[in-house]
């Protein structure tokens, strides 16, 4: 029911978020007022869904219940027998009466064929009135269906795996037909106890939709809620929510590759139960669902092999156990044989779920998702999203609680109690001696013994193998010497500048033709360095078995901790006698006279001898290219790889082995990264040992033996890999290998559909056939060119990374810089016609994708029709640059020509001294138009978003997209630090995700925080061209930015691993063109602004952006280049020799740079940009967006690589009836106006205008967000910086607050919450006072309760905060100034934190302190225990508190008793004398120095 | 790569000499080599640039940094093989050229540039200390011959690359020795000739032939040429510019290019001293402010003149960079050389117009006007005579260096090559002439230029004769990049 594929929109990019919950009586009481309870959460949760173009349509929702039987016994004319001996079907059928009936006797035939009998049908009695215009389209028949066993009677176990087996055989059948109403087909619940309501539907109209609900006479003991946030550009009836057996918030990241796993697990199925049938199953997952139904499907099916619902999503979901050193062994033993059968389906994700038996839900290892919840004294169990979405009076609260990292939240229905995370698992685990089995099966490489046996010495002369497998002098250089000296990769920085791997003249290695893939807005990326302890890289290999058996036999696997294996590790496995595995090396070569067909040949023939060794009882597979001569050249290993693992999966033989690499080629960890990817379960990269050994040998790598510069090497790529993996959110080894989670860029579909099946490739390219021809040339200048002996310098000098003359091409290079830089200066527009004629000539010499088109349907008018510069550069920004990652002066630089033009300059994400924030005497404005929030805050306070036109949330970055940021110590001056709220010299590191946004309703939130935060700024989400960002860019739309900025992957950075300049993201016309039509085609365009960036250089750059649909552009390289810079690429070094990107102060002095001249390069662009609409027939930009049909695709430009690429489907234009609008026409409704600040503002008036202290009291609900940020805006605006005088605005609320409490709540305000609080609490506090308490009527003890959510002060940067109770997960994240007394934090509490004080008085989560950098944290424990576990140490200690730090500490607890009548505060300071000895101080090590430095030495305090 | 923050720690050294006092009493080179620390602290010096300036600006595309970073890590040998890559003879670039690099180095825009031509000279110095150096004769033959005519950089570049590539070569030299311009141009105390030697005998030890006292279309005719597969024309440009005025045919009226080569053969041992050549006891006026008029400046003095005095008809430079000649490119700003050091009086803005001689046709005086220079109407800079500023200078001997116009037309004619609007020989980007098995290179081909962009011609005409006789080449070639000329 989705769209077809077309032009850049596939259905396949989706993606979804969302808000649930559950409700349940613990007693077993069944009361249709748990429904209505139910659907009020929807309600209270309606801000975390989304509402299509049309206004009605919601993304979805749902419930689900107990069947109410006696209802239904009631209500049918047939005669239904007792509960759980029939089962009830929720059926979806086709509008069309005849397709309807088709589909209806497939179903009874198939119920039949299992001995079931119908006992009737039962119409669902709806009112199709609420449904929306959209969702009508797809609006489908919907029946209840009653089935019995037809004879004899059965478990209840057995019927519904009958019920389930008839489904999929009817699904099978139905999905096949070609029916043209197919797809309506689906049964949203099957069951013998559960029955679920749901649609297309906004939560308020699911009880008028189906009208069952409103029967007073349905009643439950459970009720499971749901509803959808898709990016979903087209939702349909069947991917609403809850499913059978689950619903979830959040996203699957692991989804790609858990169903490629799935799928070759097929091939193994086997029950005696289900017997024949199981061949008309598959496919278990059905193609084109979302994530949770495809792990709904999976629950299912592990359903019907004899676990039950908890142990399946034990299975699915582990607890990240690998790191974790004090986890009860029995249940590490569970994890450990089962990680044997599955890899983990990690979130982020919470996932409610039931069988109608147990009801619950459970954390994936993240917890990146928020679910509390409530157990009352009156037997009710409330869980959900948030807290406070059911008005509960507190005297009956007998706790709250949230569900924890890998936790489970079970209710046994039938026993009607809470079972307990420990005791559930504790159960699970002790059912099979897993330890045992574990023991005598599983082998750890570690443990094989060395035998000595030595592969065979290659023959071939090394130097010749470096040429063959196309090594650089640069691979060797930049990237192999520094890894195997560091451990860890190379930085560099600015952009990429060089051709796509199908438009380079040089050969290329296969893997260039991939881009990885990266999480952005629907999912976050990870931070595998800070919470490492989530992280695995270990991986078992071996034959898999049967799903369906539970037994010791799953547990033979040989695991390999870090899977680049040395040469010494690979001879072990190569010679392994054990009697569970058996190893045989295939070879990859080809014979290279036999040119394409012999490739061909050989590759078709490994499949065979994989086959036959298999047959043989070979579990493992080595894939060699060793032994190439001048006769044998190697097949590309990537190829090798892919095409085993796919070859064999379609022979249905893929489970039997595990296939390792040993190859030449990789040498990165991109390379490493792509053959895990695509099936891979270990890599010895045996020629960068080669050359490691030379280097050491030879006396390049010094002071290092080979083993540790080997050792070194391969952390670094395991670290790397670590990163790659995590950027798309993705947290261990297992779960990313066979997920292929890349994009082919320049390869033909052709050739991809054949050798990487389910790969996306979209604009085509070369095949087999020019890749033999890549690998002859290689070959031929292996043995037929000596250069040596030519004088040469014998491999090729690369040229990727620094310009060289005989290297890769360059945009930027000697000739373009120095016309630039002529032309900027002299404001000569003719040597600018040099400079943009050879960066358009180059570009069109098959550097870009841009290069490829040519102007057409040209329509020519006088150029003095067109709109003159003036107005153009409107539309022109200067990017993201920190101050910091450049200099004081180039940044003030920036700011004062783009105002000088109108222009927009943006801070970057370094925050912006305020002094900038008025106009100066002579006129000129320092102030960046656009402030941007990214990861880190850094100065993001109430104060700096109000002095912004626009605000930027930067999702991602093109340079290095899925990571963070970072800024060496060197470079955080006193005044860097100043602006940051930091340390001088203390290094700052900014997370890989928000921590405020996991997921699309996240950052919803965000953008109502920052809109709120400054009501007439624009809010601008920064995302990066990947493919699907068209799908995200809707979701963005939806979650209500007003403008999105599409980046290319090659835009510049100040610091950025080598592999992640060139190997993640896609160009921008990829990602614009993409946004472009999806959100065209669903009506989304027309409400937001759409912005280009990325090596965006001349006026020719500009014009085809627009013609592809942006409205406004970026540049940065070009502008710095225009002030000065000469692409030194030592911005991370702080060396710049031009005072651009560096903080040293000498260096700064050598700035030359002036407004004039970014001022002309503007006026330049515009004019060249001029020209061509001139020439276009255009008189406004505005006419020209997205009009594709003026480009098409020069033929005269051609070379043999580049002649499959078809660009068609960046030009395609989608086609709809309706006048969709096709650029920004409407602005977006924020929908502020039922803010309370606004009441709050209007009584408040004695305190904002008058600095008179008031005080005021209102109510509070979960859907009241932001409170807090209106009002600060407003006193921000009056008062600045300073805001009110102390404590003058004294506001108290009573009730549950909803998301973002406090958010930016500046100085003079005190806000007393009393009740409790959802996420994102004191969200970027700017020295307000906020104070959490319980209300006196409730009973239970808040130091025992979570009263606040997760990611509470995330980047304040000042201000005090008490909470009488515990805070979730990830509390205090980047505090740079903040003091807050709390009683208990969750996992990953101060990380990143750079400033400020936290007082714990009680429990703190795993992995402490991790990346904080400064700060002070003092720790309560009762009994002066402090678990190690607990700390993560990288970049802390742990003190006794000092005499200074007593006297501090007991200032702050003091203020906590006083506002928050705290009993445990109470009790420690009366019992002062020995409760202070149960202190511990946590101090920052760099923190400490630089105090001490400072300290000593007065003038580095001064302003460097 | 490179030092970080090593162009903070240290200052550009340049090259120290031996006193004017001492080193003019001979014509031995005089400078005095950096200790290997020194050495390094300069290749420290080097940015390690992404986008390195300096390796456009050679027009040999030198892999500058990449040398700087070795000599920085001490590995000798391997800068001396990354140098070698590109450059056959950097013992010649080393010392004598005006080094574009450096005016191109970005370390350049703050502070003076990486002292790279030093660097270089002792990498190859070092090369031949330590006999790294070593004749490399080709592993396989091709069984072609190439005739190279000319023995200058171009066409010992040449020389060498193809017999790289395995072909058979042979140079033909119209004088008695190897070098052309090399050795009969620059002055010893420039470039001891033993230099131009050490390395014709690896050449020879590679197996090129050497004939030497043969000019083709003299002594040897253009039909004897036929038996050559190819042939590549280095011949130079060295028909000088003649100032005709008044007088220019007394005696005492020299070109430079008689003058040098004189001593130079003298120097070498090879001839008497001319007396109407030489510059012993006399007032000496050179005209013509360029490198070769430098080089007659320092050999003047060397020969005993009684004064010096250089004359230049344009306007004095800027001693710095200008805005009209801005980084990267080409300066031109005053230069000021050894030779100046060595005692001589600098004249701008004059122009000689006419030489004075007594009755035995003897130069005596010289008489010139000063000028200015203004703009025309087409933005055109124009030269305008000063009234009453007439001036007579006593001058026994003055030397002409006022560049050369082109190469010698007679084996053009003969080959019946076709001429480009500067009566340079024509060749297509391959270097090739209007008849195919012809090529040319350096200064016949580009017109009066740098050594180094003669053996970068040299170089890249290998490649193109080897494509044109194999079909395809695994000859180096610099590819583009060369900066522009502003």
């Amino acid at each position: 029911m989705l769209p077809k594929k077309q032009g850049l929109y596939n259905p396949e990019f989706e993606h979804d978020n969302c808000g649930a919950g559950f409700i349940c009586s613990l007693k077993g009481k069944r009361t249709n007022s748990i429904i209505h309870k139910a659907l009020d959460i929807l309600d209270k949760l309606e801000h975390r869904g989304a509402v299509s173009a049309d206004g009605k349509t919601g993304d979805g929702a749902g419930i689900l219940i107990d069947i109410p039987h006696h209802f239904l016994k009631d209500d049918c004319p047939f005669k239904i027998p007792k509960p759980q001996t029939y089962a009830l079907g929720m059926v979806f059928l086709p509008r069309k009466m005849n397709q309807r009936n088709f589909c209806i006797e497939i179903f009874e035939n198939e119920l039949k064929r299992q001995k079931l009998s119908i006992i009737g049908w039962r119409d669902v009695p709806v009112n199709e009135d609420v449904v929306g215009d959209i969702a009508k389209t797809t609006l489908p028949y919907i029946k209840q269906i009653f089935v019995k066993p037809s004879r004899e009677v059965i478990e209840e176990d057995k019927l519904n795996t009958r019920a389930f087996v008839a489904r999929k055989r009817a699904e099978n059948i139905i999905y096949k037909s070609k029916m043209s109403q197919s797809q309506y087909f689906y049964l949203p619940s099957f069951s013998t106890r559960t029955l679920i309501y749901k649609g297309l539907l906004l939560p308020q109209d699911i009880q008028n939709f189906y009208l069952d609900l409103k029967d007073k006479r349905v009643v439950t003991r459970l009720a499971l809620v749901h509803q959808r946030f898709s990016t979903n550009t087209f939702p349909t009836w069947d991917l609403a929510q809850p499913f059978r057996y689950m619903c979830h918030n959040g996203e699957i990241n692991t989804y790609k590759g858990n169903v490629m796993r799935m799928k070759a697990r097929e091939e193994l199925f086997f029950d005696k139960n289900i017997g024949d049938n199981m061949q008309y199953l598959s496919p278990i997952i059905l193609p084109g669902k979302s994530d949770s139904a495809a792990m709904d499907m999976v629950v299912e099916l592990l359903l019907h092999t004899g676990r039950s619902l908890p142990e399946v999503m034990m299975m699915l979901v582990p607890e990240a156990w690998e790191k974790h050193q004090s986890m009860d062994i029995k249940k590490k033993n569970f994890y450990r044989y089962n990680s044997c059968i599955m890899e983990p389906w990690d979130g982020p994700a919470s996932v409610p779920f039931t069988d109608g038996k147990y009801i619950g839900a459970l954390l994936d290892r993240n917890g990146l998702r928020p679910s509390r919840y409530s157990v009352t004294k009156d037997g009710y169990v409330v869980m959900s999203s948030e807290t406070g979405v059911i008005d509960i009076e507190p005297e009956n609260i007998l706790r709250h609680g949230r569900l924890e990292p890998g936790r489970m939240f079970l209710v046994d229905m039938e026993e009607g109690r809470i079972v307990e995370d420990s005791e559930v698992k504790e159960r699970i685990a002790s059912k099979y001696p897993y330890g045992e089995w574990i023991k005598k099966n599983t082998l750890h490489l570690r443990d094989v013994p060395y035998t000595g046996n030595k592969t065979e010495i290659e023959v071939l002369d090394y130097f010749k193998r470096l040429k063959l497998f196309g090594y650089t002098e640069e691979d060797i250089k930049t990237l192999i010497v520094p890894m195997s000296l560091k451990g860890k990769e190379s930085i560099g920085s600015m952009g990429t500048d060089t051709p796509l791997a199908v438009f380079s003249e040089k050969p290329q290695l296969l893997f260039n033709y991939f881009k990885q893939l990266f999480a952005q807005v629907t999912n976050p990326p990870l931070d595998g360095i800070r919470e490492e302890i989530v992280t695995d890289t270990s991986i078992g290999i071996g034959s898999d078995e049967n799903i369906f058996k539970i037994s010791s036999k799953h547990a033979k696997k040989l695991i390999i901790q870090n899977p680049i294996i040395s040469n010494e590790d690979l001879d072990k496995i190569k010679f392994i006698k054990h009697k569970n595995f058996k190893a045989s090396s295939i070879n990859a070569t080809y014979r290279i006279n036999s040119g394409l067909n012999g490739l061909e040949k050989s590759l078709e023939s490994m499949l065979d001898k994989v086959q036959i060794a298999v047959k043989n009882g070979c579990n493992i597979i080595i894939i060699s290219d060793r032994g190439v001569n001048n006769n044998l050249a190697p097949i590309p290993i990537l190829l090798a790889c892919s095409h085993i693992h796919h070859g064999m999966m379609k022979k249905k033989l893929r489970s039997k082995f595990g296939i390792i690499i040993e190859s030449a080629e990789p040498r990165e960890p991109h390379h490493f990264a792509l053959l895990f990817g695509y099936g891979a379960s270990a890599i010895n990269p045996y020629m960068v040992n080669e050359i490691i050994n030379f280097q050491v040998k030879s006396g390049s790598i010094k002071n290092l033996s080979s083993e540790n510069a080997i050792s070194n090497f391969n952390k670094a790529i395991a670290k790397g890999l670590v990163k790659i993996m995590n950027k798309i959110g993705i947290s261990t080894l297992h779960s990313y290998r066979g997920a292929q989670i890349f994009e082919a860029l320049g390869l033909s579909k052709k050739f991809v559909d054949k050798y990487f099946s389910k790969t996306t490739t979209r604009i085509e390219g070369i095949g087999l056939k020019e890749i033999e021809l890549e690998i002859l040339h290689r070959h031929e200048f292996t043995f037929n060119n000596n250069i040596e002996e030519f004088g040469g310098i014998g491999l090729e000098i690369g040229g990727s990374y620094r310009w060289r003359r005989n290297g890769e091409a360059h945009m930027m290079n000697p000739s373009t810089i120095s016309k630039l830089q002529q032309a900027t200066k002299n404001r000569n527009f003719k040597t600018y016609e040099e400079y943009s004629r050879l960066v358009n000539d180059q570009s069109k010499q098959l550097m870009t994708i841009r290069g490829m088109f040519e102007f057409t349907e040209l329509d020519p008018i006088p150029i003095d029709e067109v709109e003159p510069w003036t107005e153009i550069v409107k539309r022109f920004k200067t990017g993201a640059m920190s101050l910091g990652s450049i200099s004081k002066e180039a940044h003030e630089n920036l700011a004062i020509a783009m105002n000088r033009i109108g222009g927009k300059s943006n801070s970057g994400e370094g925050g912006e001294d305020i002094e900038r924030f008025s106009i100066d005497d002579n006129g000129d404005w320092r102030n960046s138009a656009i402030k941007q929030v990214a990861s880190g805050r850094f100065g993001v306070s109430s104060h700096y978003l109000t002095n912004a036109k626009e605000i930027q949330i930067k999702m991602a970055q093109g340079a290095k997209p899925g990571e963070g940021g970072q800024l060496p110590g060197p470079k955080v001056n006193p005044y860097i630090a100043s602006v940051r709220n930091s340390t001088p010299f203390v290094g700052l590191i900014s997370p890989p995700p928000h921590h405020d946004i996991y997921s699309i309703e996240d950052l919803a939130q965000l953008i109502f925080d920052l809109k709120n935060a400054n009501r007439e700024a624009r809010i601008n989400v920064k995302l990066v061209s990947e493919v699907g960002v068209g799908t995200i860019a809707a979701g963005v739309a939806k979650a209500k930015a007003d403008v999105i900025l599409i980046s290319g992957y090659d835009g510049g950075t100040g610091a950025s691993p080598l592999t992640s300049l060139k190997h993640a993201g896609l160009p921008w016309e990829l990602g614009i063109a993409e946004a472009q039509q999806t959100l065209v085609m669903n009506d989304l365009r027309g409400r937001v602004v759409i912005e280009c960036d990325g090596q965006m250089k001349t006026g020719r750059d500009v014009a085809i952006a627009a013609l592809l649909g942006a409205e406004e552009f970026g540049f940065s390289t070009a502008p710095l280049i225009a002030s000065g810079c000469i692409m030194m690429r030592a911005c991370h070094l702080n060396t710049c020799p031009v005072g651009i990107a560096t903080q040293d102060p000498e260096l700064r002095k050598n700035f030359k740079g002036k407004p004039e001249n970014i001022i002309n390069f503007m006026y330049f662009v515009a004019e060249e940009l001029r020209v061509i609409m001139a020439s276009l027939g255009f008189k406004t930009v505005d006419e020209m967006i997205g009009q594709s049909q003026k480009l098409n695709m020069n033929n005269a430009v051609s070379h043999f690589k580049s002649e499959g690429i078809d660009l068609s489907s960046i030009l395609y234009k989608p086609k709809s009836d309706k006048n969709f609008a096709v650029r920004n026409v409407i602005k977006q409704d924020h929908k502020l106006e039922n803010v309370i600040d606004f009441d709050i503002i209007s009584r408040a008036g004695k305190a904002l205008v008058d600095l008179k202290s008031i005080k005021l009291e209102f109510n509070i609900k979960n859907t009241d967000r932001s409170v807090g940020a209106i009002l600060s805006n407003e006193i921000s605006k009056r008062h600045g910086k300073n805001g009110l005088p102390v404590d003058s605005l004294h506001l108290v609320f009573n009730g549950s607050a909803g998301q973002s409490f406090g958010c930016f709540a500046t100085r003079g305000l005190k806000m007393e919450l009393i009740g409790n609080s959802n996420d994102y609490f004191g969200k970027g506090l700017s020295g307000a006072k906020l104070i959490v308490r319980v209300p006196k009527r409730a009973t239970f003890k808040p130091e025992k309760n979570i009263i606040i959510g997760n990611v509470a002060l995330y980047g304040a940067t000042a201000g005090e905060a008490y909470i009488n109770g515990i805070a979730g997960e990830r509390f205090c994240v980047r505090n740079s100034g903040a003091v807050a007394v709390v009683e208990g934090v969750g996992d990953h509490g101060c990380e990143y934190m750079t400033g400020g004080e936290v007082v714990i008085l009680g429990k703190i989560g795993r992995n402490f302190a991790a990346g904080m950098s400064g700060g002070i944290a003092y720790i309560y424990s009762e009994n002066s225990i402090f678990e190690n576990d607990n700390f993560n140490m990288e970049m802390i200690g742990l003190e006794d508190l000092k005499s200074n730090d007593l006297i501090r500490l007991n200032k702050l607890i003091q203020n906590h008793v006083l506002y928050t009548k705290s009993s445990i505060g109470k009790k420690i300071i009366s019992n002062w004398n020995k409760s202070k000895k149960h202190f511990i101080k946590v101090m920052p090590t760099d923190y400490k120095a630089a105090l001490e430095l400072l300290a000593n030495n007065k003038e580095l305090n001064k302003n460097g | 790569m490179g030092k970080l923050r090593g162009f903070l720690e240290h200052q550009r050294l340049n090259e120290k000499n031996i006193q004017v006092k001492e080193r003019v009493k001979n014509y031995k080179e005089f400078t005095i080599a950096p200790n290997e620390k020194e050495l390094q602290d300069q290749g420290a010096r080097c940015m390690d640039c992404g986008v390195p300036f300096c390796h456009s600006g050679c027009p040999l595309g030198n892999l500058i940094p990449d040398f700087n970073d070795a000599v920085y890590r001490n590995e000798w040998e391997k800068a001396l093989k990354i140098l070698h890559s590109t450059n056959n003879f950097p013992e010649f670039t080393g010392r004598l050229c005006p080094a574009p690099c450096e005016e191109s180095c970005v370390l350049g825009i703050i502070n003076p540039p990486v002292s790279i031509e030093m660097i270089e000279k002792y990498i190859v110095e070092r090369g031949f200390k330590e006999g790294w150096i070593k004749a490399i004769p080709p592993k396989k033959r091709t069984n072609k011959s190439i005739a190279i005519i000319g023995s200058g950089p171009a066409g010992l570049a040449a020389a060498q690359q193809l017999n790289r590539a395995g072909h058979y070569v042979t140079v033909f030299e119209r004088d008695e020795k190897i070098g052309g311009l090399l050795r009969y141009g620059i002055p010893d105390f420039k470039m001891e000739k033993n230099i131009i030697d050490r390395r014709v005998k690896i050449l020879k030890d590679e197996g090129i032939k050497f004939k030497t006292n043969v000019e083709v279309g003299k002594n040897l005719s253009i039909k004897d040429l036929d038996s050559f597969d190819a042939i590549v024309l280095c011949i130079g440009a060295s028909v000088q510019r003649k100032l005709p005025i008044p007088g220019a045919e007394l005696n005492g009226v020299v070109q430079a290019m008689d003058f040098l080569p004189k001593s130079n053969r003298w120097v070498d041992g090879k001839s008497m001293i001319d007396k109407e050549c030489h510059a012993n006891g006399k007032d000496v006026i050179v005209i013509g402010g360029g490198d070769t008029g430098s080089d007659c400046i320092g050999t003047s003095n060397r020969q005993g003149a009684k004064s010096v005095t250089n004359f230049e008809i344009m306007p004095k430079p800027s001693n710095y960079r200008t805005d009209e000649n801005p980084w990267p490119f080409w300066p031109f700003k005053l230069k000021t050389t050894s030779s100046h050091e060595e005692g001589s009086f600098r004249e701008w803005n004059i122009m000689t117009k006419e030489f004075i001689g007594d009755k035995d046709g003897k130069l005596k005086f010289l008489k010139t006007v000063n000028v200015k220079w203004e703009k025309d109407d087409d933005n055109k800079m124009k030269l305008i005579e000063k009234p009453n500023s007439s001036k007579e200078w006593p001058c026994e001997l003055a030397l002409l260096a006022l560049g050369f116009s082109g190469p010698e037309p007679s084996l053009s004619s003969q080959l019946k090559l076709e001429l480009d609007e500067n009566s340079n020989i024509k060749s297509n980007k391959n270097y090739q002439t209007n008849i195919p098995h012809i090529f040319s290179a350096g200064d016949v081909r580009r017109g009066q230029s740098l050594i180094v962009w003669a053996i970068s011609e040299g170089r890249e005409a290998a490649y193109n004769v080897d494509r044109y006789l194999m079909g395809s080449s695994n000859l180096p070639m610099k590819e583009g990049g060369d900066l522009p000329i502003k």
